[in-house]
């Protein structure tokens, strides 16, 4: 087999064809470090807010550690501000802090008060970021796969109302989330056209609102996975790969994840993806599930290759982490996962 | 003096509401338990509370998620406004003063609402600095109240890091007041390296740990009562 890039590599990994050197190392979600924000003298409040920092940012776990993706943004409140809620970037903070922007003020009360407004292209941050991918694109474009993410209707709905009033009228008045939360896709599915538009090579979707530690799986079943079905049928017309990932306890979701048809699905740590994979068969492709903390930041090498190799033997197609990459994790340790993967993920 | 048939009705309809989160039968319950003169103690402790309780096994079996415990918390809520006034001062033998909050970055507040339940129950005063809260203010306000206890909390790894900067701040200024973390991330090996004095295990646990705490001041407060 000889060598093939990232993109490649990837590529062939999303649609299951085999014909592939080794398995990959990568991300839908935020994987910047403190390593690679040093290379430019950056701090982390400023690399949301500058779309050539937020591009450079992204390319420097790649050129670091030749982790296989270069992903923006790294917040989770792009769309939440498109719909009106208000963030804090904490500007105000030590350049050497890590805090990631936070919504400082909910854009609704009620799920009915939801205006999405039009141009959305051209709303809050959206042109930042897809700024930022067009220079991704054009820097590492050829040989790593440039992505962004969106979140999934009910983690949206999280960011945009009081998360206690939004858990308790799930269940009190579940017919009015379902309108909100369809209103919302209907958005994400615009949001996720224009992301498509301007050259990306795959979405994540990240439903991290809705794992069992939270919501019962008939909760899921009922009210958030038709949304996500739908979402997933739109995107996927585009000719996008999508993957849903969702963190926290999915062992009792992950046939109703697979089954809401994504390209693949993500899952973190709490996972048992040996059990996983014998659920949804041969055919599903499943993503994951290194511990960001425990294991990247706090673990040693021993550890990272154990949980890479234990991934692996579980049945992963690529290895993820199962969150966003701390950006305090060591050089070391990234390297060694990485290397890792390249070493037990031979095919 | 309330017949002990009567007694049993009224605290067995304060738990139920509370478990099938029935907030109006809750307040009924509340409301008779006055009128007949019953203990208001009493019939939190043993009504209201013993209902969280079973919430609390519920929720451990996966039988109830986060959404019926936080209904479950309201219909709480609903029968201790109307008791907790009504509460002899004598009969509360654990006081104090609480300072809780989740620390900056974070503004997942559910878990830390329902530890702030567990104190109030329990016949605190809480000072609820709500969430994302600059690491200062938490040793401000613990100079300003003569705080007992800063209960902290943090939801995400990220914002985490937070606590032992806390922790060693309000060491140097406040060194008697007591401190309590929690939250998904925090664990106790973290937490006694940090040097906490309590620790809560994580956020749907919180509600177990808030449950098991108000389970060990019940049984202090009942205790005292029979010497």
């Amino acid at each position: 087999m000889s060598a093939m890039n990232s993109k490649e590599r990837i590529s062939k990994i999303f649609s299951k064809n085999d014909d592939i050197d080794r398995i990959a190392c990568f991300s839908g979600m935020g994987n910047v470090t403190m390593e690679g924000l040093k290379k430019y003298g950056y701090a982390f409040y400023e690399i949301h807010l500058d779309a050539e920092k937020m591009a450079n940012a992204a390319c420097t776990s790649y050129e670091l550690y030749n982790f296989e993706c270069a992903v923006v943004p790294f917040d989770l409140g792009i769309e939440a501000e498109v719909l009106g809620a208000e963030m804090n970037f904490y500007t105000h903070k030590e350049r050497e802090s890590i805090i990631y922007p936070t919504v400082k003020k909910k854009a609704i009360q009620e799920p009915e008060d939801l205006k999405i407004p039009e141009n959305v292209a051209e709303r809050n941050r959206v042109p930042l970021v897809l700024k930022a991918l067009e220079i991704m694109q054009e820097r590492v474009g050829d040989f790593v796969p440039v992505a962004t993410y969106i979140l999934g209707p009910y983690t949206l709905a999280g960011q945009l109302m009081d998360l206690e009033k939004l858990l308790k009228m799930s269940f009190k008045n579940p017919d009015r989330i379902n309108d909100l939360l369809s209103n919302l896709t209907n958005f994400l599915i615009e949001l996720g056209t224009i992301y498509r538009d301007v050259g990306i090579d795959y979405l994540t979707v990240r439903e991290m609102g809705a794992p069992t530690d939270v919501l019962s799986p008939r909760m899921f079943k009922n009210l958030i996975q038709p949304h996500l079905k739908r979402l997933f049928s739109k995107l996927k017309k585009l000719k996008l790969p999508i993957v849903l990932h969702i963190c926290g306890n999915t062992n009792p979701i992950v046939e109703l994840m697979w089954e809401s048809s994504p390209t693949a699905i993500s899952v973190d740590q709490k996972n048992e993806v040996d059990k996983t994979r014998e659920k949804l068969g041969d055919d599903a492709i499943i993503f994951g599930n290194i511990d960001p903390y425990g294991v990247l930041v706090k673990g040693g090498i021993d550890d990272i290759r154990n949980a890479v190799k234990k991934a692996i033997e579980g049945g992963v197609d690529s290895v993820w982490p199962g969150c966003d990459i701390w950006p305090a994790v060591s050089k070391e340790n990234m390297l060694a996962f990485v290397k890792a993967v390249e070493e037990f993920g031979k095919r | 003096m309330v017949s002990e048939e009567k007694r049993k009705d009224i605290l067995e309809r304060l738990r139920k509401g509370v478990v099938e989160f029935d907030e109006d039968m809750v307040r009924e319950a509340a409301k008779e338990a006055l009128e007949v003169g019953m203990d208001a103690l009493d019939a939190i402790m043993n009504g209201l509370v013993a209902g969280m309780e079973e919430v609390g096994e519920l929720f451990d079996k996966g039988e109830y998620f986060v959404p019926e415990v936080l209904m479950c918390a309201d219909a709480l809520y609903a029968g201790l406004d109307i008791l907790r006034p009504h509460v002899k001062k004598e009969d509360i033998k654990v006081t104090g003063q609480v300072v809780i909050g989740v620390v900056e970055g974070d503004v997942h507040d559910i878990g830390k609402n329902l530890v702030k339940m567990m104190f109030e129950v329990a016949g605190f005063e809480v000072v609820d600095l709500g969430k994302d809260v600059p690491l200062e203010k938490f040793v401000e306000e613990s100079l300003n109240t003569n705080a007992d206890i800063v209960a902290l909390s943090a939801m995400m790894t990220t914002t985490m890091l937070g606590i032992p900067k806390v922790i060693e701040m309000i060491r140097k200024k406040n060194p008697n007041v007591k401190i309590m973390v929690g939250g998904a991330p925090v664990s106790k090996d973290a937490a006694e390296k940090w040097g906490a004095d309590a620790w809560a295990p994580d956020a749907t646990n919180a509600v177990n740990e808030a449950i098991n705490m108000i389970k060990g001041l019940k049984k202090e407060i009942m205790e005292r009562k029979e010497d």
